[in-house]
């Protein structure tokens, strides 16, 4: 969904993944070990949630054997899914060529490029010249599998064999490939990539087997899934130059007024025309045959207009608190959990709902840093955290204010999930979020709303402490006391009586 | 002081206990009430000295987490007072505190140091309204007299204080047990050192002046007190002769009229009591007038000592604060030992002692030797 797809489009598959090796997380053996698991694993969580269904993902990566000079190792990948399956005509297309499923639509989505497991195929045959195989079926139907290579300069398909499989009935996709990578010092991240995404995928079984026979199990805590995300049109405020002439290219309306009405959200024939107007254009134009001048009038138009309802948020799926603290509680184990969701706002014309987590005590330590979780449109965000606009709320928020020392010193830990139809990332790299003030107000009023009920938590729990160490002290002394009396009078009051009237 | 018996201590001590079991049966948090040793129950009375005027009362209440423990404190304090009471033994405040050193008071009322066991002796005497000696904890017993004194004392002998040892007669820990059979003396001149004390017992000024010589050493102990005090009622004078400094105003207005530290126990100052010197005007124009070279510098506690001096309530009267203000003024002091600073022999020595007794005897308390 993002933009600069239907730019590359032009150019060949190959070229663009060449020139955008960094962004797409595969400038090294190490990086692309990580991401190539990550994309699939993204893959197969879409698949499954398209399906309605709770997702069971098994991921097997075993050593093959050494590669090149520089340390790297040939791997195999395999990642099994239950999720929506594809039907024997499907397969091909939607693994064998780069760019297959974009569309013009504007939805909530993982994959960081909206391109999945197809990145990681192709780098697989770029690394390893092997071919890849799938097997793919939808529910109750028998599965058929295919073992193809994707030819690059033409971006699609070659099929090197195919069968049914008679013994496997879906609903289930398997992709298997190698690929050279670096999987010993990739695997911490790996390992924390699974651990974050189960954090914020509570309904999910993950299952790890790593070439060092270790395994890696993360079980879900609720068959509850969240509402799936709906598609909608874009906001007129969202688009660039590059997609309105997209828009137009694709458009069936004849007229500028019915090409405004129809493409975008929150676009009537009359805040149409009061657009058209602004921009000096007559209705009734066919938007097609727009000069390049026309076309900047109408853009200007789009963003000088200011009477445009704010996006429609319902397109966007958060977790929600109880899925929320579900998914951290399962992981992380704390003795305090509260998540929060802030209600939707606008950033740059996209509609984006903030929700907050603070855990505190039980399995967390104080790690002497802050322990900070970032996640957007369900993928955890591991990389350059102290440039993320949370962490920068985190540290501004004064904690001492909420019965805390400092976050550091703590065994607390934070969460911040941003879900939009467009994450407002800083760079291309896509791995921390930008300070856009809209978003850290966002970020830190949900962040307070849970340290009040944190601050609220520890206050009864150390007042409960207070009252049971202060009865403690209460009955040793008049144990002492009953003891001492009855030397001196010959007879043991009955301390317990008033023990009992002492608040516990 | 009423000398307390036993049996009304031990009365008191059961009455106390019987108390908190009450209230505890009936379900209520027992609680004790005291006049505590605070500025507001002293008085400071002219010519009486300190005198303690409970008013305002402290309550140890047991329904407060901070106050259980000196609840469980003062009613231990008491069964042991009363188990050594009962078999005639005493102890001292280092007993005492022993005493909480056990098995059975750990996580509760085992002492950090002996200063927590010696507060709560205070609170014990401030509860049971009589002096640690009624419930047999003895203070140290520090203090001697000399001279032609005779008395009785618990041990039942008969004794001539100037026929037990080159120090004389050691006042015990309860004098109040004493009675005098005969008093030869024609005042009892309490010196604060040892050493200049033992040097006009050396030369025999108590056989051939008719005096006796207490010694105080240092800060006078509550039985030395308490003894003066006896001696006086009984129409001996007192004379307090110590050093020129901050701290032995402290010392001689401590005899006669006590200190804020036991304002609480009656019967300790002797209002009739006279400091005779060493006063600032026999440095400045008096006997030692021409000995100034032998002045000692204040050292800066001796000067803090005289600073605090200002606003000890015993010390307001004219005489003390214009005292005080001279060591302010001059940061010196004189020592008794300046004596022999002045004497290159012993039969002067004895010569200025004797001249120096018999113009401030004379002037203070109209006693001829």
């Amino acid at each position: 969904m993002s933009n600069n797809i239907f730019e590359i489009e032009r150019i060949s598959a190959s070229d663009f993944f060449y020139r955008n090796r960094s962004l797409a997380g595969f400038d090294n053996p190490v990086k692309a070990t990580y991401t190539i698991v990550r994309e699939l694993v993204e893959n197969a969580l879409d698949a499954c949630e398209l399906a309605g269904r709770p997702p069971k993902i098994m991921v097997v990566l075993r050593e093959e054997g050494p590669s090149g000079g520089d340390g790297s190792s040939v791997y195999r990948i395999r990642v099994i899914d239950n999720g929506i399956g594809l039907s024997e005509e499907e397969i091909p297309e939607a693994f064998g060529s780069v760019f297959a499923s974009s569309k013009y639509r504007l939805v909530q989505s993982r994959g960081t490029f909206g391109l999945g497991g197809t990145m990681a195929i192709l780098y697989g045959q770029i690394t390893t010249n092997k071919p890849f195989r799938v097997v793919s079926a939808k529910d109750g139907r028998l599965a058929h599998e295919f073992v193809m290579k994707i030819d690059i300069e033409n971006n699609r398909p070659v099929i090197i064999s195919e069968r049914r499989v008679s013994s496997v009935k879906g609903p289930l996709t398997l992709v298997e490939f190698w690929f050279e990578g670096k999987y010993r010092r990739a695997r911490r991240k790996i390992v924390e990539y699974l651990q974050q995404t189960a954090m914020v995928t509570p309904y999910a079984d993950l299952l790890f087997i790593d070439p060092d026979g270790m395994v890696f199990l993360f079980t879900r805590s609720t068959d509850e899934m969240p509402p799936p995300p709906r598609e909608a049109k874009f906001h007129p405020k969202g688009v660039d130059m590059e997609l309105l002439r997209r828009l137009i290219k694709s458009t069936r309306s004849r007229t500028l007024l019915g090409f405004l009405s129809s493409s975008f959200q929150r676009v009537g024939r009359k805040t149409a025309r009061e657009v058209l107007k602004l921009a000096g254009l007559p209705e009734d134009a066919n938007p097609k045959s727009l000069s390049d001048e026309d076309l900047s009038k109408l853009f200007s138009a789009l963003r000088t207009y200011d009477r445009f309802l704010p996006p429609d948020a319902s397109v966007l799926s958060p977790l929600g608190p109880r899925l929320f603290e579900a998914g951290i509680s399962k992981e992380l184990h704390p003795e305090f959990i509260k998540a929060v969701q802030r209600t939707p706002s606008v950033v740059e014309g996209h509609p984006f709902i903030v929700e907050t987590a603070i855990a505190y005590g039980g399995e967390i330590r104080p790690q002497g840093e802050v322990q900070l979780y970032r996640f957007a449109n369900r993928i955890p965000l591991l990389y350059d955290v102290s440039s993320d606009v949370s962490y920068l709320v985190a540290k501004r928020i004064d904690w001492t204010n909420y019965g805390l020392k400092s976050l550091e010193e703590e065994p607390i830990a934070l969460f911040v999930h941003i879900v939009s139809t467009k994450i407002p990332f800083k760079t291309v790299g896509k791995e921390y979020i930008a300070n856009k003030p809209e978003v850290a107000r966002e970020i830190e009023l949900g962040l307070r709303e849970c340290a009040r009920a944190l601050k609220a938590y520890l206050f009864r729990k150390r007042r409960a402490e207070m009252l049971r160490m202060r009865y403690e002290i209460m009955r040793r002394y008049y144990e002492l006391i009953a003891e001492i009396v009855e030397e001196l009078t010959g007879e043991r009051p009955p301390v317990e009586n008033l023990l009992g009237k002492i608040r516990r | 002081m009423i000398a307390v018996k036993s049996d009304s201590v031990r009365t008191r001590i059961l009455e106390i206990a019987r108390e908190v079991a009450r209230a505890i049966e009936e379900g209520r948090f027992p609680r004790l009430e005291y006049p505590p040793s605070s500025q507001s129950n002293i008085e400071f009375v002219e010519g009486v000295g300190y005198v303690f005027k409970p008013r305002v009362f402290s309550e140890i209440s047991g329904s407060r987490v901070k106050s259980v423990k000196t609840l469980a404190a003062v009613l231990y304090g008491l069964s042991r007072a009363l188990d050594h009471l009962e078999n005639g033994l005493t102890m001292t405040k280092r007993d005492f505190y022993y005493l909480h050193k056990v098995e059975r008071l750990k996580g509760t009322l085992f002492p950090k140091d002996q200063s927590e066991t010696d507060a709560r002796i205070v609170l014990m005497e401030l509860i049971l309204g009589m002096p640690r000696e009624a419930f047999s904890i003895t203070s140290d017993p520090r203090g001697w007299i000399y001279g032609d004194i005779e008395l009785v004392d618990r041990s039942g002998r008969a004794i001539r204080a100037d026929r037990v040892g080159e120090m004389g007669y050691s006042v015990p820990p309860r004098p109040e047990n004493i009675r005098f059979r005969r008093i030869g003396v024609k005042a009892v001149i309490a010196v604060e050192k040892v050493g200049p004390a033992k040097n006009m017992i050396e030369l025999g000024i108590p056989e051939e002046y008719g005096v006796a010589i207490a010694i105080l050493k240092g800060q006078p102990s509550r039985s030395m007190r308490r003894f003066l005090r006896m001696l006086s009622e009984e129409g001996v004078p007192i004379a307090v002769l110590t050093d020129l400094s901050p701290w032995s105003l402290r010392i001689a207005a401590t005899v006669v009229y006590n200190s804020i530290r036991s304002a609480h126990i009656p019967d300790l100052a002797t209002p009739e009591a006279r400091f005779i010197g060493i006063h600032t005007d026999d440095v400045e124009e008096g006997f030692f007038k021409d000995y100034q070279f032998a002045l000692e510098p204040l050292t800066p506690a001796d000067l803090k000592a005289a600073q605090d001096n200002v606003n000890l309530p015993n010390l307001q009267g004219e005489f003390w604060q214009r005292e005080n203000r001279w060591f302010l003024r001059r940061k010196k002091k004189a020592e008794l030992e300046i004596f022999k600073a002045m004497s290159p022999s012993a039969k002067k020595l004895k010569e200025l002692f004797v001249s120096y007794l018999r113009e401030k005897l004379s002037e203070g308390l109209g006693v001829t030797i």
